[in-house]
C-alpha cells in the first residue's frame, strides 16, 4: 500500500518528525496487520468449520453414524460458538479508536465457552485419531475418504480426515499467539493495554484447563474400570517391568511403615478420602439392611392364615380373611413399589462409588511412585521419562480426585438422603392404606363401638368361660362311662342278695379281674364276684387296699381291681326282689305279674357240664341236671367250689359248671322264642 | 330270624343300622377336618408372630430397626447436621413401631393362639373317646355272635345254659356301646358348632390389633414425614428424580461410564 519509493508522507505528515513517532506508527501499522490476521483466518476457520460438519460428513455416510459422533464430535457447538465470536469480530471493524479495547472485551467474554466447548473436542480428539488411523489401514475405504476430503478441501494434502480433524485444536492454540501479537504491538500507555493484557492470560489459562482436563480424562478413563481378568491373564501380564513397578512401589511402602522416608501428607486429600469412606460405608450398609428387610418382608407375604381359614361362615372370621386378602393382594403389593424406588436407585448408588473406589486406590500406588520419583529428583537432579510420567499421572489422579470428591460426596449424600425419605414416604402410604382397610373391616365387627381396653376386658371375660366350656367338653369325652357291669356267677344271685341286704346298694363292688390273695388276710376272688366294702383303706391306712365281706370270709383286696356293683336286675328276674333293688333307682320296675316264689332260690340252677366226682366231698354231676345251691363257696371261702344238693346227695362241685337260667323253667325245657 | 341258613359266612351282620352309622361317621368326618384346619391355622399364626427372630413378623421389623441403627452410628452424623436430624428421627420412629409389633405379637398371642390351642386340646379326648366307643362295638359284634352261635345250636340243656350265659354278658357290652354311641352323637355336633363362638371373639381380636397397629404406623410415618420435610411426590415424579441424579453423578469423570 505505502509507495516503496516515498518516506511514507501520511505517516510523516500525522506525527512531526520523530524517530519514535515512525516507530510508534510502525506499531500502529502491525496492531492493524494482527487485527486483520485475526478476524480473516477466524473468517475462513469458521467457513473450513462448516464445510467440514456439513459437506465432509454427509459425504462419510458410508461409516457407522458412531463413528461419525466420535470424529466430529461437538464441532456443531463450536461452530456455533465461533461464529458468534466473528460476528463480535466484525462489529468490531467499524470502531476504529478502540477496536482494540472491544476485541480485548471479547475475549474476555468468550474465554469462557471456548473453555467449555474446546475441552470437550480435545478431549474427544485421541479416540477420533484412533478411529481415523484404523481406517488408514484399510485401503479401500481411505482411498474413498481421501477422495471426498480432497473434493472438498484441496489444501487438506495426503494427511485428509486428519488434516481437517485438528484444525479446531490448531485455532484454540493459535488465540493467546494472535493475541500476543496485538499485544506487542500496542503501546503499553494505552488505554486498552491491560484489557488485552488480562485477554491473553485468560487464553493462556483456556488452554492450560483444556489440557488439564484432557489428562484427567485419560487417567480418570484408565483406572476407573477393575478389569475382570482370569489368572492366565493376570499372569500373561506380569513382566519384569511390572514386578519391578510392584516391588519398587512395596519397599517404599515399607520405607514408610519404618520411618526412614517420610510420608507425603495430603491433608486436603485425606479429609476427602476419609468423608468418601464414610459415605461409601453408609451406602454400602444401607444397600445390605434393605436387602434384608426386602427379604424378610417376602417371607412375611408368604404366609396366609386367611387361605386354611377355619370353616366359620359368616361373621369376624370372614371378615378376617377377606381383610388379611386385601391387605396381602392389593396393599402389599403396593408396597412392592419400594423395589423400582428404593432398591433400585441404591444399587445404582452403590455401583457409582466403584469407579472412585478404584480411583483413589490406584492414586495410593502412584503416590508410592512419585515419591520415589521425587526422593531421586532430589538425589540425583535427573529422572527419566518413564518417571517424569508416572510423576504426572499421580498429579493428575491427585489434582482429579481433590477436584470432583467434594462433589461426589454431597451429590451422593443427597441422593442417599432422598432414598431414605423415599421409603419413609411409601411405609406412610402403606400404613394409610392398610388403616383403611382394617377400619372398615372393624366397622363391620359387632363390637366396634367399644374402646380397645374395654374390649379386651370383654374378650378375656368370654375367652375363660369359653375356656371352661372347653373343658367341660374334655371332661365329658375323657370320663369313664358306667362301667360294664359283668354277669353274676352262677350262684351269686343268693349271695348278693344277702351282701346287698346286709350292707345296702352303695356298698356292692365287682371284681372286675381274679384277685389271687398273697398275704395271710388277703382275699383271692373271681371275676365277676360281688363283695362288700368294709373299709377303704387298710389298718395302715394304705387307700389301695380294701377291707371287703364276700358274704362268707372277709379279707383284703386291692381297690384297683374292684368296681361299684349296680345292681341291675336282669329282665327275667322276679319282681319279688325289686322292692329292694328300687334303690338303685336305675330302672323303674315294671309291675308284672310273675308269680314269686318265696323259696331263697329264685333261678333255677343247673349243671351246664359233666363232672365226675373224684372223692367224697364231691358230687357227680350230669349235664343238664337240676341242682339247689346250698352254699356258693366251700369251707375255706374259695368260690370256685358250690355246695349243691343233687339227686338226694350233697356235694361239692366246680362252680364253673354250673349256670343259671330263667325262672320260667318249670314249664319246662321249651325252646325260646 | 335266625334261621337264614346263609348266614354262615356272611360278613358281620349290621348290629348298628347303617343311618346310625352314616351319622356318626359323618359328624367324626367334619371334627377331624376341624381338627387338621385348626392345626394349621395354629401353625401358622405361631409362625408369623414367633417373637424371636424366627418370626417373620418380628424379623421384618427389626431389620427395619436396623437399618436406622446402622445410619445413626456412621461418622457422617457427627459432621453433617441434617443428616443427623434426618437419621434421628428416623432411628425413633422405627424403634416405636417396633415395640408395637411387639405388643400386636404379644396381644395375637393371648387372644388367638392360646385359645387355639385349648380347642386343638379337645380333640385328643375325641380321639380317645371314639377309639373306645369303636372298642365298645367291636366287643357287642364279638358278643352278639356268639349269642346268635348259640342261638342257632340245638337246644339242650347246656346249650341254653351257655346261650344264657352269653346273653347275660353281650347285655351290658351292649348298653356301654349305646351309651358311648349316644353320647358322641350328642357332643360331636355341639362340639363343632361350638366353634362358631368360640373362635369368633380370636378373630374380632386379630382385626382390631391390625387397626391398632396400622394406626399407630400412620401417626409415626405422618409425624416423620412431615418433620423430614417430604413433598408429595408421584411415582414418576421419583424416577425421574433418581434418573437425573444418576446421569449428574454419571458426569463425574471419577465415576465410570458402563
Amino acid at each position: 500500500m505505502a509507495d516503496p519509493g516515498t518516506d511514507n508522507p501520511s505517516s510523516r505528515s500525522e506525527s512531526p518528525s520523530q524517530e519514535g513517532g515512525g516507530s510508534e506508527d510502525k506499531l500502529l501499522l502491525h496492531q492493524r496487520l494482527a487485527i486483520r490476521e485475526l478476524i480473516d483466518t477466524e473468517d475462513s476457520y469458521l467457513h473450513l468449520l462448516r464445510l467440514c460438519a456439513s459437506d465432509i460428513r454427509s459425504g462419510l455416510q458410508q461409516l457407522p453414524q458412531g463413528d461419525l459422533d466420535i470424529l466430529f464430535s461437538n464441532i456443531n457447538d463450536i461452530i456455533q460458538v465461533s461464529s458468534r465470536f466473528l460476528r463480535g469480530l466484525q462489529e468490531t471493524a467499524s470502531q476504529e479508536e478502540e477496536q482494540v479495547q472491544l476485541i480485548g472485551n471479547l475475549f474476555l467474554q468468550f474465554h469462557e465457552e471456548f473453555e467449555q466447548v474446546y475441552k470437550v473436542y480435545c478431549a474427544n480428539y485421541d479416540q477420533a485419531l484412533l478411529l481415523v488411523n484404523a481406517y488408514r489401514k484399510e485401503p479401500e475405504l481411505q482411498q474413498e475418504i481421501q477422495g471426498i476430503i480432497e473434493a472438498v478441501v484441496p489444501q487438506a494434502g495426503p494427511s485428509g480426515l486428519s488434516f481437517v480433524l485438528v484444525i479446531p485444536l490448531q485455532r484454540i492454540t493459535k488465540y493467546p499467539l494472535l493475541l500476543q501479537k496485538i499485544l506487542e504491538n500496542t503501546l503499553p500507555s494505552a488505554s486498552a493495554y491491560p484489557v488485552l493484557q488480562r485477554a491473553t492470560s485468560a487464553l493462556q489459562d483456556v488452554n492450560s484447563n483444556i489440557n488439564e482436563y484432557k489428562m484427567r480424562k485419560e487417567v480418570a478413563s484408565k483406572y476407573t474400570k477393575v478389569e475382570q481378568l482370569s489368572l492366565r491373564e493376570r499372569l500373561a501380564r506380569i513382566n519384569t517391568h511390572t514386578l519391578s513397578k510392584k516391588t519398587t512401589r512395596l519397599s517404599h511402602m515399607l520405607k514408610q511403615e519404618a520411618g526412614l522416608v517420610p510420608r507425603t501428607e495430603d491433608k486436603e486429600f485425606d479429609g476427602l478420602e476419609e468423608r468418601f469412606q464414610w459415605v461409601l460405608l453408609c451406602v454400602t450398609e444401607l444397600k445390605s439392611n434393605m436387602a434384608a428387610y426386602l427379604e424378610n418382608l417376602e417371607a412375611f407375604l408368604r404366609f396366609r392364615p386367611h387361605e386354611c381359614g377355619v370353616d366359620i361362615p359368616g361373621g369376624p372370621a370372614e371378615q378376617y380373611s377377606s381383610l388379611a386378602r386385601d391387605l396381602q393382594h392389593e396393599v402389599f403389593m403396593e408396597f412392592q413399589r419400594l423395589e423400582g424406588l428404593v432398591w433400585q436407585p441404591l444399587c445404582s448408588l452403590a455401583s457409582v462409588l466403584v469407579g472412585p473406589q478404584n480411583l483413589i486406590k490406584k492414586r495410593q500406588d502412584k503416590l508410592l511412585d512419585f515419591e520415589r520419583v521425587e526422593e531421586k529428583l532430589l538425589e540425583a537432579g535427573t529422572i527419566t521419562y518413564e518417571e517424569e510420567a508416572s510423576r504426572h499421572t499421580y498429579q493428575a489422579l491427585n489434582s482429579l480426585l481433590v477436584a470432583e470428591l467434594p462433589q461426589l460426596n454431597q451429590l451422593v449424600m443427597q441422593w442417599l438422603g432422598q432414598i431414605v425419605r423415599t421409603f419413609v414416604a411409601l411405609q406412610k402410604d402403606l400404613a394409610d392404606q392398610a388403616l383403611q382397610k382394617a377400619e372398615s373391616s372393624m366397622a363391620q365387627l359387632p363390637h366396634q363401638h367399644i374402646s380397645e381396653p374395654d374390649f379386651r376386658k370383654l374378650l378375656e371375660d368370654t375367652l375363660d368361660r369359653t375356656s371352661g366350656q372347653l373343658h367341660s367338653f374334655r371332661e365329658s369325652l375323657e370320663k369313664a362311662l358306667p362301667p360294664t357291669t359283668q354277669p353274676l356267677l352262677p350262684g351269686s344271685e343268693r349271695q348278693m342278695q344277702a351282701l346287698l341286704s346286709r350292707y345296702g346298694p352303695e356298698k356292692l363292688y365287682q371284681v372286675t379281674s381274679s384277685i389271687n390273695g398273697t398275704g395271710t388276710l388277703d382275699l383271692t376272688l373271681l371275676r365277676g364276684q360281688i363283695v362288700a366294702l368294709l373299709q377303704n383303706k387298710d389298718t395302715k391306712g394304705n387307700r389301695s387296699r380294701w377291707l371287703v365281706d364276700t358274704g362268707g370270709h372277709r379279707g383284703y383286696v386291692p381297690a384297683g381291681k374292684l368296681q361299684q356293683y349296680h345292681v341291675v336286675p336282669s329282665e327275667k328276674e322276679p319282681r319279688g326282689q325289686v322292692g329292694l333293688l328300687e334303690d338303685s333307682g336305675l330302672l323303674t320296675p315294671e309291675p308284672t305279674q310273675v308269680p314269686v316264689s318265696a323259696a331263697p332260690a329264685v333261678t333255677q340252677v343247673v349243671a351246664a357240664y359233666p363232672f365226675v366226682a373224684r372223692s367224697s366231698y364231691e358230687v357227680s354231676l350230669q349235664a343238664g341236671q337240676h341242682v339247689k345251691i346250698l352254699e356258693a363257696q366251700d369251707k375255706k371261702g374259695n368260690p370256685e367250689w358250690s355246695l349243691v344238693e343233687v339227686n338226694g346227695q350233697r356235694g361239692y362241685v366246680p362252680s364253673s359248671f354250673l349256670a343259671t337260667i330263667p325262672s320260667p323253667a318249670p314249664w319246662g325245657w321249651s325252646l325260646p322264642s | 330270624m335266625s334261621w337264614i341258613p346263609f348266614k354262615i359266612g356272611q360278613p358281620k351282620k349290621q348290629i348298628v343300622p347303617k343311618t346310625v352309622e352314616r351319622d356318626f361317621e359323618r359328624e367324626y368326618g367334619k371334627l377331624q377336618q376341624l381338627e387338621e384346619q385348626t392345626k394349621r391355622l395354629q401353625k401358622d399364626m405361631k409362625k408369623s408372630t414367633d417373637a424371636d427372630l424366627a418370626g417373620v413378623q418380628a424379623a421384618m421389623s427389626k431389620s427395619a430397626v436396623k437399618i436406622s441403627l446402622d445410619l445413626l452410628s456412621n461418622p457422617l452424623c457427627e459432621q453433617d447436621q441434617d443428616f443427623l436430624n434426618m437419621v434421628t428421627a428416623l432411628d425413633t420412629a422405627m424403634k416405636r413401631m417396633d415395640a408395637f409389633n411387639q405388643e400386636k405379637v404379644n396381644q395375637i398371642q393371648k387372644t388367638v393362639i392360646e385359645p387355639l390351642k385349648k380347642f386343638g386340646s379337645v380333640f385328643p379326648s375325641l380321639n380317645m373317646a371314639v377309639k373306645r366307643r369303636e372298642q365298645a362295638l367291636q366287643d357287642y359284634r364279638r358278643l352278639q355272635a356268639k349269642v346268635e352261635k348259640y342261638e342257632e345250636k340245638e337246644k339242650t340243656g347246656p346249650v341254653l345254659a351257655k346261650l344264657y350265659q352269653a346273653r347275660e354278658e353281650l347285655r351290658p357290652v351292649r348298653e356301654d356301646f349305646e351309651a358311648k354311641n349316644k353320647q358322641l352323637l350328642d357332643e360331636m355336633p355341639r362340639f363343632y358348632g361350638s366353634r362358631l363362638d368360640y373362635f369368633q371373639p380370636s378373630f374380632e381380636s386379630l382385626i382390631r390389633a391390625q387397626v391398632v397397629y396400622y394406626s399407630e404406623m400412620h401417626k409415626i410415618f405422618g409425624d416423620l414425614t412431615q418433620q423430614l420435610d417430604q413433598p408429595g411426590y408421584s411415582d414418576e415424579q421419583r424416577e425421574r428424580e433418581n434418573e437425573a441424579r444418576l446421569s449428574e453423578l454419571r458426569a463425574l469423570s471419577i465415576v465410570a461410564d458402563d
